[in-house]
């Protein structure tokens, strides 16, 4: 067997081409590890926003943090100031959740959001004027009431109830929008308008009401989560 | 002479007439920023510690301070009064004057305080306030204490 009859049946070509593939290989390898090697730079750091200013990079026309705020802090002083909520002798009892505050508007929003800020503002400002009933925790004092009857739980100190608070006040709410969209340019205006109302729990009457409203606009909308 | 008084009459016309035209009339509000500038008077504020010299001689109690410059000199705070409300607490109220040909927007908040000139409760959100050009509006603001708010001090600024 001469040495180009050896080059030249099958099984040596693919010894000779594996051959060549690894002397190829092998710098190659030794150049990219070469590459590759620790980044050892500082990430991007985290910028903490005022969230009573508009949010200086993704700024839309929904609700947002500055909107928040403000609304809460708006209706929070306006209930304060109204002396059928804030100035009664026996201070009324009041029910702030999101059961009855709907959202029909374009903005994605956890209206939670709004009512957990609003109570609990309202409730560290009131300092006794009004009495929070904590209608969302239902489920959760009944279960202990039950044990507590059954045995299973002690009396504990807080003298027993015959059953749990009523209220005399509870929140409810809407959350509308209205938008416009240049179909050319893409621009987007949206209107919105949040309403807060107290009502009477015996009679339905609307006790107190409040409005938060506001018209934004810009060039490419941003997407809430 | 009959031609010569007619000339005459045209041209003292027509004088007339361009001088009216010259006749530039300001709308109102007429804002003079030299009087408004003047009318800052820098009140001495107690000092933090007592008996001590007070560095601050700017933004007084009772009255809304322009803090931007931007807006310095664009709007006019005219008065600024507050009242009890039925349930005790304050209500403010400041008259706000856009002095320019532009629409404006502007964001205000209140400190409200104690008998001993400390803070009564937490300062209120940036509230807005919208002001189309020549125009003016109302800034009001609720305090959340009653008896316990004795005064307040109001800082403006230009809408973000």
């Amino acid at each position: 067997m001469d040495v180009h009859s050896l080059h030249r049946s099958p099984g040596n070509i693919k010894i000779l081409v594996g051959a060549r593939l690894v002397w190829f290989a092998i710098p190659v390898a030794v150049l990219l590890s070469g590459c590759q090697s620790v980044h050892n730079a500082a990430g991007t750091p985290t910028t903490y926003n005022d969230p009573s200013a508009p949010p200086p990079l993704a700024q839309g026309v929904g609700i947002e943090s500055q909107d928040i705020i403000g609304m809460t802090d708006q209706m929070m002083r306006d209930i304060l100031s109204n002396p059928r909520l804030a100035a009664q002798q026996k201070p009324p009892r009041v029910i702030i959740d999101s059961e009855y505050f709907v959202n029909e508007s374009a903005s994605r929003i956890n209206k939670n959001i709004i009512t957990d800020r609003l109570r609990v503002e309202l409730n560290r400002a009131a300092v006794g004027r009004m009495v929070f009933v904590g209608r969302h925790h239902a489920g959760m004092v009944e279960h202990e009431r039950k044990i507590k009857r059954d045995g299973v739980a002690d009396k504990g100190t807080v003298a027993p109830t015959a059953a749990q608070m009523g209220g005399d006040y509870r929140l409810g709410g809407r959350i509308t929008s209205q938008d416009a969209r240049a179909p050319k340019t893409g621009a987007a205006t949206r209107f919105s308008q949040i309403t807060f109302e107290m009502i009477d729990l015996e009679s339905g009457e609307i006790v107190w009401s409040g409005m938060y409203a506001f018209s934004k606009s810009q060039q490419d909308d941003v997407i809430y989560r | 002479m009959n031609r010569h008084a007619i000339v005459k009459g045209s041209t003292v016309l027509v004088m007339f007439l361009s001088a009216s035209a010259c006749q530039h009339m300001e709308p109102a509000p007429i804002c003079d920023m030299g009087a408004i500038a003047s009318q800052r008077t820098l009140v001495s504020v107690p000092a933090a510690v007592p008996g001590g010299a007070s560095p601050l001689q700017e933004m007084p109690l009772n009255s809304v301070s322009i803090t931007d410059h931007r807006i310095l000199n664009k709007v006019y705070v005219r008065n600024v009064t507050a009242r009890r409300t039925p349930s005790g607490t304050v209500e403010l109220y400041a008259q706000v004057i856009n002095c320019t040909d532009h629409p404006l927007q502007t964001e205000a908040r209140t400190q409200f305080y104690d008998a001993g000139q400390a803070p009564a409760e937490p300062v209120s959100a940036w509230k807005r306030l919208y002001l189309p050009p020549r125009t003016s509006n109302i800034y009001r603001e609720f305090s959340l204490g009653t008896t316990s708010i004795h005064a307040y001090m109001v800082e403006m600024r230009e809408g973000e």
